[in-house]
């Protein structure tokens, strides 16, 4: 009975720490749809290249990947802006159909780029100051120490997102456009500028989450896929546009996925052995999000309309 | 029998109230005008009683049918067309092409609504006009294709939407005359609603008065224009105490 | 009829459109008997498919104007129907193609009812979450082989029509094009039919629609069962010349994406724009592929072109080559004169 407590209070902040890492993924995703009303097909990618540039330097500059953090936002950062000015102007101005197809082809670029140039071998980082180490919560409960800092890291980069948009200048010029864009440019709000900052926010994010995944998920070139649809699903659950949205729902989200003693329970389902089924946890995600958008399209907290 | 009867309507959005127990009668054949400031609810009322908008509050009757939870493609399809006062063409379809969505309403087969669509450009003048695309056209002709769109569904009541908004003068009296062959020959009853007043009054039978979601007047043309209330709802209150110490 | 008559109307196309389309139909008759390497037969029956899926896509995204980015799970009912009734029950391709496309119009009526309270981007991704759902569904299901798929047996003496096996590919073409052109007949009939304009009607401005008469939910639905039908047709076919499938193959995101990708380049909304972009992409993926795939240190280079190409026509002509050539040409008609 013990060791049961044990799994499932383990599964459980397992769950939540993920779902803190999720939560950071859908982050850029619900600035840039908040702002702009548009929806990337890329970000998974940007991702990816956050992992990619935790991976590269960390053992080029001799740190710890966790030092290297700030180093992945900027490129995220500075990816984000190159793409809001070299490629998504100019799918503003075209019917929607060109931003689905242009951010796809920017998503099969960025991916096979990486191929190219990277690989496709998947890779783990394993030096590092914390791994290895664990936490001890309580009785039984071992917590690598890994995907805790990522847990916590997370909620950093969240906070100083939060307070970016609500006490900043800058955050409410951002806020500002995201409810009326018009209005905000007779009041010397320029949208390009703000679009930008959009994109430039949502890349860091998401490629600081990348960066703090390194740890503990194999790095690949086609990691990018799999993150985009999490982060939509998790975005369409909390809410388009909204950021507490995008945190409550990553945690959900995050315990959905990783619960193993759920789902080790349902492999044993009347009597069936269905090891399969943990390869469906992924296939929730995406089940969630098709129900949501037909039944709750407004999802938990609202979207900004 | 009337052939539309609007029963204590309201509608509320949230908070806003845009109408308020609305209540009157449209008869076959009859032209009726709906004004009043801008605000007043016109649009909103005109998209409750199409079908685009549910009703918060009361009923409507269309050819003695109960139609207030009908939906806008299942009213359409019982006789009541009606135009959209803001147009965007997307520029894909042909005019001809855009009328016959209208024919084939009524007529599954693609020649007898390419049929249909021909004879009622013809009768609003555009015969021309049916290989361009819309965007090709000037604005008035865009209206006569609106119309025309309309009409092929052979409708019992057509709604018009500000159908005179971006006009010149010239355009207009074509319009007005345009509307006036429609209710004789087509022996369709409109309801419009219009910010130019001079044609209100010249093609209405009756006219209704809407301010701030209420009806506050229903009569005669030359009676309602010079109704105090309604003078008022337009031009405010000074100007009736002018008068009246002009009177003084 | 009405419909067969409408098959065959194609009085509005200009003159020269038609001279065209003749000359390439001409080609295509010929094809296999003019000389060609097997790369080149296998890229033209490639074409054929990806125009028949193109051309199927069609309906709902281009005259319904919706973009779904899900149609490789019906790629996969339709091979996968007819790969397991041909290896459990030895049934016949020209049944269990039927049956396949039965299907998956039933799965699509199905889901089409929810899908299609969705517009624009949250229908795009909510198309991608469902083909993401049944394909990791078809990846543990034993019956259909789970992940390693299925193999079709070589039958014993070829050619065989009845299960559409032949040892050369010149058979192939021929059923394929004749299928072409059934679907362009369809196709012509289709967008001459009520639903046809209907669909216009819907992407040019639904509210208008409405009043119309239009009720646009269930034509979404209807046009979505069509195109559904072409790809599952395509994919019992696919299963026939492949021999071998599995879901990473007839199921995968990248099928659905090329699918709608070859579509919109070529112009949706146009009864040529999918076979112009079929035409324009599977020449380009294949023989880039063919040159700069299997060069060493070169992996990936041909899809990187490709999402060029996209972001290209994305952010310069989002409607495609097809709307090119009409702007072009309402240009020079000029404008219209009141008389």
């Amino acid at each position: 009975m013990e060791t049961l407590f044990a799994e499932l209070a383990k599964s459980l902040v397992s769950g939540i720490i993920m779902g803190m890492v999720f939560a950071l993924v859908a982050l850029g995703l619900t600035v840039i749809f908040g702002v702009m009303d548009v929806v990337n097909f890329a970000h998974g990618e940007f991702l990816m290249i956050g992992m990619y540039t935790t991976l590269l330097t960390s053992p080029l500059l001799g740190v710890d990947p966790l030092v290297t953090l700030p180093l992945a936002g900027l490129v995220g950062a500075v990816l984000g802006i190159m793409c809001y000015y070299g490629l998504v102007r100019f799918l503003l101005r075209g019917p929607m159909v060109a931003q689905l197809l242009g951010t796809f082809g920017l998503m099969l670029t960025l991916r096979n780029l990486a191929l190219l140039f990277l690989g496709s071998e998947p890779q783990i980082v394993h030096k590092g100051l914390l791994v290895g180490k664990s936490f001890v919560f309580g009785p039984g409960i071992v917590l690598e120490s890994t995907k805790l800092a990522a847990a916590l890291l997370s909620i950093v980069s969240f906070a100083l997102v939060w307070w970016l948009v609500r006490r900043t200048k800058l955050g409410m010029a951002l806020t500002a456009t995201s409810l009326d864009a018009e209005g905000a440019r007779y009041m010397g709000i320029s949208t390009e500028r703000m679009n930008a900052t959009a994109w430039a926010i949502g890349g860091a994010s998401v490629s600081i989450a990348g960066g703090l995944l390194v740890n503990f998920w194999p790095v690949d070139p086609n990691v990018g896929l799999l993150f985009t649809m999490i982060a939509f699903a998790t975005v369409a659950l909390g809410g388009f546009g909204s950021i507490r949205g995008a945190f409550y729902a990553g945690v959900i989200i995050g315990l959905i996925v990783y619960f193993p003693p759920a789902w080790d329970a349902l492999s044993n389902f009347g009597g069936l052995d269905w090891p399969a089924i943990h390869s469906f946890k992924y296939t929730f995600v995406y089940l969630i999000y098709f129900l949501i958008m037909v039944f709750r399209p407004q999802g938990l907290f609202g979207w900004k309309q | 029998m009337p052939l539309l009867e609007v029963k204590h309507v309201s509608k509320e959005f949230g908070g806003l109230v845009a109408n308020n127990d609305v209540s009157f009668v449209l008869n076959q054949h009859e032209v009726m005008g709906l004004i009043g400031p801008n605000g007043a609810g016109k649009t909103t009322l005109f998209n409750c009683i199409a079908g685009h908008f549910p009703v918060t509050r009361g009923q409507i009757l269309f050819d003695g049918r109960d139609v207030t939870a009908l939906k806008a493609f299942d009213v359409s399809r019982l006789g009541l067309a009606r135009t959209f006062q803001i147009f965007q063409a997307s520029g894909d379809l042909k005019v001809r092409e855009n009328v016959m969505v209208g024919a084939f309403m009524h007529n599954p087969s693609r020649s007898k609504a390419r049929a249909k669509a021909e004879a009622t450009l013809e009768f609003l003048g555009i015969a021309d006009a049916g290989d361009h695309l819309m965007t090709e056209l000037p604005v008035a002709q865009q209206k006569r294709v609106a119309l025309a769109t309309a009409l092929a569904t052979d409708p019992k009541l057509l709604l018009l939407d500000e159908v005179a908004a971006g006009l010149n003068r010239a355009e207009i009296e074509d319009m007005v005359a345009l509307i006036r062959q429609i209710n004789t020959d087509k022996g369709v009853a409109v309801l419009l609603t219009e910010h130019v007043l001079e044609m209100v009054m010249v093609l209405s039978h009756r006219v209704i008065v809407l301010e701030s979601g209420r009806l506050i007047a229903d009569g005669e043309p030359e009676v309602v224009v010079k109704d105090p209330e309604v003078i008022r709802a337009y031009l405010g209150d000074h100007l009736v105490s002018d008068e009246e110490a002009a009177h003084a | 009829m009405e419909a067969i008559k409408n098959a065959f109307d194609f009085k509005d196309f200009p003159r020269l459109d038609m001279s065209v389309a003749g000359a390439v139909f001409v080609f295509l008759l010929v094809f296999p008997a003019l000389p060609h390497s097997s790369f080149a037969m296998a890229t033209m029956i490639q074409f054929l498919m990806f125009s028949l899926y193109g051309m199927g896509w069609n309906t709902i995204g281009g005259y319904a104007g919706q973009v779904d980015l899900g149609k490789a799970q019906y790629n996969g009912i339709g091979a996968y129907t007819t790969a397991v009734m041909m290896v459990r029950w030895d049934v016949p391709f020209w049944v269990s193609m039927p049956v396949g496309m039965g299907l998956a119009v039933g799965w699509s009526f199905l889901i089409g009812y929810p899908l299609f309270r969705l517009k624009g981007h949250y229908f795009s991704i909510a198309t991608i979450a469902t083909s993401l759902v049944l394909k990791d569904l078809f990846e543990v299901w034993d019956f259909v082989g789970a992940a390693t798929g299925l193999q079709i047996p070589i039958r014993s003496k070829l050619p065989d029509f009845l299960y559409l096996q032949f040892r050369h590919d010149y058979y192939y073409y021929y059923i394929l094009l004749a299928l072409f052109v059934v679907g362009i007949l369809y196709l012509n009939a289709f967008r001459h039919s009520r639903l046809g304009f209907q669909l216009r009607a819907i992407k040019d401005n639904e509210d208008v629609a409405k009043s119309l008469g239009i009720d646009a939910h269930w034509c979404k639905i209807k046009a979505y069962a069509v195109a559904t039908a072409f790809v599952a047709v395509v994919g019992s076919f696919h299963a026939c010349y492949n021999f071998n499938i599995e879901p990473e193959d007839v199921m995968s995101l990248d099928l659905s994406v090329l699918i709608a990708m070859m579509a919109l380049l070529g112009g949706a909304g146009s009864l040529w724009g999918p076979i112009i972009g079929a035409a324009i992409l599977v020449p380009l993926k294949s023989y880039m592929g063919d040159w700069l795939g299997g060069a060493a240190g070169l992996e990936g280079l041909n899809l990187i072109i490709y999402g060029g190409i996209i972001m290209l026509i994305a952010a310069v002509q989002p409607r495609g080559v097809w709307g090119m050539v009409e702007a072009v040409r309402a240009r020079r008609r000029g404008g219209y004169a009141a008389s």
